[in-house]
């Protein structure tokens, strides 16, 4: 059996971020991929807007992906794509089962980097009822479909929910010559990013409805219609508002679920607000030593940048936890109140002498909003004119606290 | 129950807008009522009637127009003037399982369906339990040949190459009336044939820890089983091509030839068919196939039913197949549970309700919500679990009982109709039997000799569910497309969706690949693989890419090509 220091599952931005940062801390690593190629969904993602925290520079999702791709080729990593992970067994080190076209593989590794991503929500899991009809979509397959195999999927087409791929797909479609006739949120805010309601609906006349839900589809071989309506505060129909749209076309972006399902077999389990597994500032589990998990799996990101940035710990501090042979950290539960949706990491090693970083939601929009983060005996605040749920934040503080980590509390005021 | 008294409570109820009369044996019933239950009703007191062998129920509802079967577009003349010894009507896994036991027989067989692929209707839309055989009366054909059908699973699941696990299932019980059914329950266990035994609270625990339970004990029925409905009936259907049985997909039955009490022949949307024997599988509409051939004694009132898939995940809740009992509604259900597929997803439901259209598949927020609210008291899963659902209908009669029988009006036409369920824990045993019947009549009209070249194997690659290490090398190493995963919830490799696009009953659609693999079933639903898919299947049969549809004509996926550039044009001359 081969052995390995780290192996990462999922060639994405995270990944391959790990990868990098893995095998430049000196450890054997080993990149797994199922498709045929490395670069994850950025392969689909050609607009630009990518990289501006990274590189400083709008590049597209290829272009962001290449440079990772690059420096991966340069240090001639290790990686096996079309390959799917069956099995792992948690031993003295890890036994993991794959497959490829060579056949089945185990090999063992000292740890594993989960960087799997996340999948797309879709109309059953938002219980839209109506038939099966051809024609519905969630906005990554249709990305997929008109960049990667060049067809179209409706010339009429209805955008439920105002994630980010929904936008980026109104403005894809209406290029291609498809008629947009508007993106349906169910919330009173947008849950994309301010930049691209403005770059992908206001710049070309795509109206945007807040507050209206999609309550059945229409047609049997084809979608041929919706049924919408106004929803009240408790996200009930307003029956007066109930109206039929045709389309030919319903393309949904309705939220992302991080893909954790091979750490669930391994025990782990997942937090309800991240959906995602609950990590320490290393970005390893907090249940089991040794596994480490980065990038959308423990929560969506809204930038590849911050994607990247936490591969880019997850696979120095694999290589760091082989070296020290610690297996037990003593750790700080990080605190926070009600007004946040949630933060990660969710525990800090108690004897951390780097930096602190935050990543965090706030459960709803507040303007000029102070934050108290609450380390040991010392209270530090930081300013936001703006917080929205839809926008992740990221914080970082310098740690030059005298003593361990006892206390993390962070609180809006 | 006599014909006049029957006559009396419908008119105590509606007056005389209900006329009863008898024909063909059953009793028929016409005229004009306000609602469905009432069409319900007056069908159930029908029913009542021991010297009537079923119910024509004729009655229609103001404001509901039953809509017609939907029927294939084309047009042609592909099976004009073709003669055949025996020819099947309907590609449910009845048809399919009595179309691959007849190719036994060295004769001429054509099996019909209206879609363009086999089971697209009830077979594909239940939840693949192979009942125990304890819902049934004793002494009905139901009983019957799903305790004899239970058993040949072993057997047939081996043979056609599916998968199949006796996981036994629970009906738990709390109530005090118990006490009374407990040995009534006992002595239909015995008269049915079934092992059974009564098990108290801890060892309801045993089995199942993670079930909810305040009931005092359950019923254990060690033989029940599941099956993944549609690939066993693609199992069937593609043995019995390999048998020599020919297939007329999108072929819909508009109407027969009938003289002297024999079928001479159909019309079809694909030419008139010259038949000896007809076969009536027709499932849902299995009463107007009966109807064309002057043989109505039944009407179909389709019960729908809905389910609700959860998440792979939920797998470790439970190990069987569990319910809660509900024996003192009269409802003509099972009542729903918990199912444990083969593929380890839960299945909650189905839910049984009487409603008028026999091909309307459309869920209802209500509906799912009550389904799932009934399961989560015994269980706990969130909504979040779900992955999606869907609905079917039962091709119920108001005798609420097989019709498995020789017509016995038309001399050439054999019914196998009525079929809900346990129909697909039926199947085997109901296959054999019209084998039998069909082959008493040929033995009349010609010289019947056995199929000597029958293989009772099918030749179509299978991959099980439990598939282990040396066996998928062992694939892989004689085709490494068996390690190239395209549908990653299930882990479905593409050697498999190949071997689906090029199997002896083509899968050319999206959802005909999905039957037959089950890729796009998992998490994603489709999200990931659909697009690897269109792909696949644009490479292996050259059909282009907005020509290829999710489940037949009309049903495209892509409506057209993006701008091709100046460039790209000149390139691709």
């Amino acid at each position: 059996m081969k052995e390995y220091d780290v192996v990462i599952i999922g060639g994405g931005p995270a990944g391959m971020a790990a990868a990098i940062s893995a095998y430049d801390n000196e450890g054997k690593v080993l990149l797994i991929e199922r498709e045929e190629k490395i670069g994850g969904i950025l392969k689909q993602c050609i607009h630009d807007g990518f990289g501006l925290v990274k590189f400083n520079e709008q590049l597209t999702g290829p272009e962001y992906a290449n440079r990772y791709i690059d420096e991966i080729k340069k240090r001639k990593i290790e990686i096996l794509t079309e390959t799917f992970v069956l099995k792992i067994d948690e031993k003295e080190s890890f036994i993991m089962e794959f497959m490829n076209r060579e056949g089945v593989q185990k090999i063992t590794t000292k740890t594993i980097i989960f960087a799997t991503g996340c999948r797309e929500r879709t109309s059953k899991q938002i219980f839209i009822h109506g038939d099966r009809p051809a024609g519905i979509y969630t906005a990554g397959t249709a990305q997929y479909f008109t960049n990667i195999l060049g067809f179209l999927p409706g010339k009429n087409c209805v955008i439920l929910g105002s994630g980010d791929i929904g936008l980026i797909m109104a403005r894809r479609l209406t290029l291609e010559g498809a008629k947009v006739q508007g993106v349906y949120e169910i919330k009173s805010e947008p849950s994309g990013l301010t930049r691209n309601i403005r770059q992908c609906l206001d710049d070309f006349d795509i109206p945007l409805y807040l507050s209206h839900k999609i309550t059945r589809v229409f047609g049997k071989d084809r979608i041929t219609g919706v049924e919408i309506c106004q929803i009240d505060e408790n996200f009930q129909p307003i029956p007066s508002t109930l109206k039929k749209i045709e389309c030919d076309c319903l393309i949904l972006s309705v939220g992302l679920i991080p893909e954790n399902e091979l750490i669930q077999e391994l025990g782990i389990k997942i937090n309800k607000f991240t959906n995602g597994p609950e990590v320490d500032n290393n970005f390893m589990s907090t249940e089991i030593s040794g596994i480490f998990i980065c990038g959308n799996a423990v929560h969506v990101n809204d930038l590849v940048d911050y994607v990247s940035e936490s591969g880019e710990i997850a696979g120095k501090k694999a290589v760091e936890f082989i070296k020290n042979g610690e297996k037990t950290f003593e750790k700080t539960s990080v605190v926070f109140d009600e007004q946040f949706l949630y933060v990660v990491p969710q525990y800090y090693n108690k004897n951390t002498k780097e930096d602190l970083l935050f990543y965090f939601r706030s459960k709803n929009n507040f303007n000029d909003q102070k934050i108290n983060i609450i380390i040991n005996d010392y209270i530090i605040s930081k300013k936001y004119k703006k917080l929205k749920s839809a926008e992740m934040e990221r914080l970082t503080l310098k740690n030059d606290f005298e003593s361990n980590l006892k206390k993390i509390n962070l609180q809006m005021e | 129950m006599k014909i006049e008294n029957i006559k009396k409570q419908i008119e105590k109820k509606f007056g005389n807008k209900i006329s009863v009369s008898e024909k063909n044996g059953a009793v028929l019933l016409e005229g004009k009522l306000n609602k469905w239950e009432e069409v319900i009703f007056c069908g159930k007191i029908a029913a009542k009637s021991e010297m009537h062998r079923g119910v024509i129920n004729k009655i229609s509802v103001e404001g509901i127009e039953i809509p017609k079967p939907i029927m294939p577009r084309i047009e042609d003349s592909i099976f004009a003037k073709d003669n055949y010894d025996v020819v099947i009507i309907g590609g449910g896994i009845i048809g399919c399982s009595i179309a691959r036991e007849l190719s036994r027989w060295d004769i001429k067989i054509l099996l019909l369906d209206k879609e363009n692929d086999f089971a697209m209707h009830t077979s594909s839309r239940n939840d693949g339990m192979i009942h125990p055989g304890i819902a049934s009366k004793p002494g009905t054909k139901k009983a019957y040949y799903n305790v004899l059908g239970n058993k040949m699973y072993s057997e047939a699941s081996k043979e056609l190459g599916f998968d199949f696990k006796r996981i036994g299932s629970l009906i738990m019980y709390d109530g005090w009336y118990m006490r009374f059914l407990k040995p009534l329950i006992g002595q239909r266990a015995k008269k049915n044939g079934i092992e059974m035994e009564y098990i108290n609270k801890n060892r309801i625990k045993e089995f199942e820890p993670n079930v909810n339970s305040e009931c005092v004990g359950a019923i254990f029925l060690p033989s029940t089983g599941v099956i993944s409905p549609y690939k066993a009936t693609f199992a069937y259907a593609e043995n019995a091509v390999q048998n020599g049985v020919k297939i007329g997909l999108e072929t819909f039955v508009k109407g027969m030839r009938v003289e002297n009490n024999v079928i001479s022949s159909i019309q079809t949307n694909r030419g008139e068919i010259f038949t000896k024997l007809v076969i009536n599988a027709a499932g849902v509409y299995s009463d107007e196939i009966a109807d064309m051939a002057g043989d109505q004694f039944f009407t179909i009132h389709p019960r729908k039913g809905e389910i609700i898939i959860l998440d792979k995940n939920t797998h470790g809740l439970v190990n069987s197949v569990v319910s809660k009992a509900d024996f003192l509604s009269k409802k003509n259900t099972k009542g729903g549970g918990i199912v444990k597929t083969i593929e380890g997803n839960l299945l909650l439901g189905p839910s049984a309700y009487e409603q008028p259209f026999k091909e309307d598949y459309s869920t209802t927020e209500s509906s799912i919500n009550s389904v799932f609210e009934k399961e989560r008291k015994i269980l706990n899963i969130s909504k979040n679990d779900i992955i999606t659902y869907f609905s079917g209908t039962r091709a119920s009669t108001y005798k609420e009982d097989f019709i498995i029988e020789k017509s016995q009006k038309i001399k050439n036409l054999v019914h196998a109709a009525g079929i809900q369920s346990p129909g697909i824990a039926s199947a085997p045993a109901i296959a054999v039997e019209i084998e039998k019947i069909c082959v008493n009549i040929l033995k009349s009209m010609m010289d019947l000799k056995r199929n000597n070249k029958f293989n009772p194997k099918r030749n179509e690659q299978n991959i099980s569910a439990f598939i282990d290490e040396k066996e998928r090398n062992r694939l892989i190493h004689e085709n490494p497309d068996f390690g190239k995963i395209i549908c990653r919830c299930e882990t479905i490799s593409a050697a498999e969706v190949k071997n689906a696009i090029h199997s002896v009953i083509p899968a050319l659609t999206i959802d005909a690949v999905k039957r037959r693999t089950r890729v796009g079933m998992g998490r994603c639903q489709g999200g990931f693989c659909t697009p690897l898919i269109t792909k696949l299947i644009h490479e292996e049969t050259g059909i282009s890419y907005t020509e290829i549809t999710k489940k037949g004509l009309g049903s495209n996926l892509l409506v057209a090509e993006t701008k091709v550039s100046e460039v790209d044009k000149h390139e691709r001359v």
